[in-house]
């Protein structure tokens, strides 16, 4: 059997189920495995879908997909409670699939319906679901940072035992917001892992143009801040940093840096012609594809069978043909209901009408 | 030279936050000698003549706010070895940016003295001229000026120049983005820049502790990948010789520095600050025997560099100075109304143009 150069792993082949177990790292049951695999297979088909219904005008705005970088999303959802808070940037898509959201919803979200996770009010860049503890993807670079800091806070507060997952990326790094945030959640000892998906570009800038680092991690030491780095295209590297982290968290030792070394195999957004990396280094990172590298390990593993994972693949692939179809013959927001959901104490509809009739039909100047 | 009392706790001097810093007159006797006997020709003394003369205009600026001839003012007591030694170890080509805090470092570059003091009289005389003394206007928003500064020196860099670009600030400043954005971004455009950050241990009255949790605020450098040097704040020829190391080093192209200088804010915030409110003045007493006049001058006379006779005069000679500028400033006109919103834009929107203001329809006070 091959040995992979990156992760050492070596694929020697174990005779019993017990033997199984012994041999996955981090605690993980079998179980667990597959069902990372399933999630990591459900987001690469929701983009692709998405994707396509975006070639086809079925999508408004912007686009950014998580193709390529699904083992961070997931392994560190997995290796969080399941009521842990979370938070993410605009490529966010993951984050929801990863959590457990509805993947219709999710998709109608993105078609703009009503039936969509935030009634369509959000699009793409905010999917968010409360009851799930997922916060949404937020569309302004860094601004989650110190949000994730401030919810750590409440649950610190509060005496409640869960942490804050907070994704960014690399480019939000060179960000203020992300100093302040980090910098609070240092002095207060928050409890938030906040994870970096270092995918070596801030849109169509290079690390080197934007970071004078290029280890994120190095800018944790900024704020006496324990920080690790991880394969970003192993599941199980991230699994074991985000749980590592996140039992710092837990039990009341402040916050955690966690860097993941990753790539988007796909542009920045749709509307991206990737003019700044050339095509040979995309072919590089994507024999590091995260999905068939832990399908090898599960087979090596005896976890699954090659039948078996073409199987999840064949039902992600049904199923997210069935969120499509439930997309486009989901009806559209009333658009009376615009505002709902913007203010905590809606406006009074009847000074919102003046409004309205004063912006349609303005008062002649005074002469 | 006073003794200064050693005391237990790692705030106070020779406790643990000063340990490892930068010294000159903190050395042993004899080696404190040989150092100063060593510095090139009248650099002692010119360095002793900047102190006096800060320390004279801050002294002259906090009786006129008893008087009511200026408004509010930050008095910077016990800092004028950083300020001083900043100018000095630069080129007079190259650009500061100052904080309130460090309000009259143009005169050390021949700005009258009059001139900041009409400025915090709120009068538009008092804005001096920038491009001449290659000192920006200070800024008041704590942490502004460092992505200024960054811009300068980039800007500097670009054009192929070796000028260098000095931004000032304390401790506090170094928790809004706006420091983070200036040191990633000098770092990666190897812009040649020296944040020289004074660590007095108050931000108004929040405590260093309480602002950040980095104890050397010189280890920030890491995250930006540059370097971080730490040096007595009290200590005027050691901040020289720090400021001058970073400037040789971004003209050489090698980029941003980060000077932590270290000590203790020996005063009040401002002229509306009570610090026994929220501090305790026992500490302050700890640190009064590290003043940097008294500190610096006593060691040039124990080095035979000059006289108690000598340097009296010299301070006695700034006082003087000082004193004739603060009573220039009651004769200087009340600013016109118009003049409101002189230098405030590139191209003055008509809203405060001249004529709107002098419309009979504008609101007047009174």
């Amino acid at each position: 059997m091959p040995t992979n150069p990156k992760t050492n792993r070596t694929g020697s082949r174990p005779t019993s189920r017990r033997a199984v177990a012994r041999q996955l790292p981090h605690g993980l049951t079998a179980q667990q495995c597959r069902e990372m695999y399933h999630k990591m297979v459900q987001i690469r088909h929701f983009e692709d879908h998405a994707a396509e219904a975006y070639a086809q005008a079925k999508v408004g705005g912007f686009l950014h997909l998580y193709i390529g970088e699904e083992a961070v999303a997931v392994g560190a959802i997995a290796a969080a409670r399941e009521d842990d808070h979370i938070l993410g940037h605009y490529r966010d898509h993951g984050y929801a699939l990863a959590r457990g959201c509805d993947v219709q919803a999710c998709m109608a979200e993105l078609f703009g319906r009503e039936t969509g996770i935030c009634h369509g009010r959000g699009g793409s860049m905010h999917l968010a679901d409360a009851k799930r503890h997922f916060w949404g993807g937020h569309a302004i670079v860094g601004s989650h940072i110190p949000i994730g800091a401030g919810m750590a806070y409440a649950m610190q507060y509060l005496e409640e035992p869960l942490v804050v997952l907070d994704f960014f990326g690399d480019g939000a790094t060179g960000n203020g917001i992300f100093h302040e945030g980090l910098n609070m959640a240092a002095l207060w000892n928050l409890p938030v892992v906040f994870i970096c998906e270092n995918n070596l570009y801030g849109m169509g800038a290079t690390l080197a143009e934007e970071s004078p680092v290029s280890d994120m991690m190095i800018k944790a030491e900024g704020y006496t801040m324990p920080a690790v780095q991880c394969d970003g295209m192993d599941v199980l590297s991230v699994y074991g940093a985000v749980q590592q982290a996140a039992e710092h968290c837990r039990s009341g030792k402040g916050p955690f840096f966690v860097e993941a070394l990753t790539y988007r195999f796909r542009g920045h957004s749709m509307a991206d012609p990737e003019l700044y990396r050339d095509k040979e280094e995309v072919r590089r990172w994507r024999e590091l594809d995260p999905i068939p590298r832990f399908g090898d390990f599960l087979v090596q593993h005896r976890i699954s069978s090659q039948q078996e994972l073409a199987q999840v693949n064949e039902e992600a692939e049904a199923e997210m043909l069935e969120a499509v179809r439930f997309a486009d013959a989901s009806p559209w927001p009333d658009p009376s209901t615009a505002a709902r959901g913007v203010y905590a104490n809606p406006i009074d509809p009847e000074a919102a009408q003046e409004a309205l009739t004063l912006a349609a039909d303005p008062a002649p100047a005074a002469s | 030279m006073s003794e200064i009392e050693l005391v237990s706790g790692p705030d106070a001097p020779g406790g643990e936050l000063m340990a490892g810093v930068a010294s000159v007159l903190g050395a042993p006797a004899a080696e404190r000698r040989r150092s100063l006997r060593q510095l090139p020709q009248g650099l002692a003394l010119r360095l002793y003549t900047a102190m006096a003369r800060l320390r004279a205009f801050d002294e002259r600026a906090v009786i006129l706010q008893r008087q009511g001839t200026i408004g509010t003012y930050p008095p910077y007591y016990g800092e004028e070895a950083v300020q001083a030694a900043s100018v000095l170890a630069l080129d007079d080509r190259d650009w500061l940016f100052p904080t309130y805090r460090q309000n009259a470092v143009a005169t050390l570059r021949g700005c009258p003295p009059e001139s900041p003091l009409l400025l915090w009289r709120g009068n538009p005389a008092g804005w001096y001229d920038v491009h001449r003394y290659r000192t920006a206007p200070i800024c008041v928003p704590v942490a502004t000026n460092y992505p200024h500064a960054v811009g300068a020196a980039w800007g500097s860099r670009l054009r192929g120049e070796s000028t260098v670009a000095l931004a000032f600030g304390g401790d506090g400043s170094t928790s809004p983005g706006d420091f983070h954005e200036a040191c990633n971004l000098a770092a990666v455009v190897v812009a040649p820049v020296i944040f020289l950050v004074t660590n007095n241990q108050w931000a108004i009255s929040t405590p260093v502790q309480q602002q950040t949790k980095v104890t050397r605020l010189a280890d920030k450098a890491t995250a930006y990948g540059i370097p971080g040097v730490r040096v007595d704040s009290f200590d005027v020829f050691a901040c020289y010789e720090a400021v001058a190391a970073a400037a040789a080093r971004g003209r050489a192209g090698l980029g941003p520095t980060l000077i932590e200088a270290v000590g203790y804010r020996l005063g009040p915030h401002g002229t509306a600050d009570e610090p026994s409110l929220y501090r305790d003045p026992e500490r302050a007493r700890l640190w009064a025997g590290m003043e940097p006049l008294g500190r610096a001058g006593a060691a040039m006379v124990d080095a035979g560099l000059t006289t108690l006779e000598a340097l009296e005069e010299i301070r006695e000679s700034a006082v003087a100075e000082m004193l004739l500028a603060g009573d220039q400033l009651e004769a200087v006109p009340v600013p016109e109304l118009e003049e409101i919103a002189d230098r405030v834009h590139l191209s003055t929107p008509w809203t405060l143009s001249p004529d709107h203001l002098r419309e009979p329809s504008y609101p007047r006070a009174g």
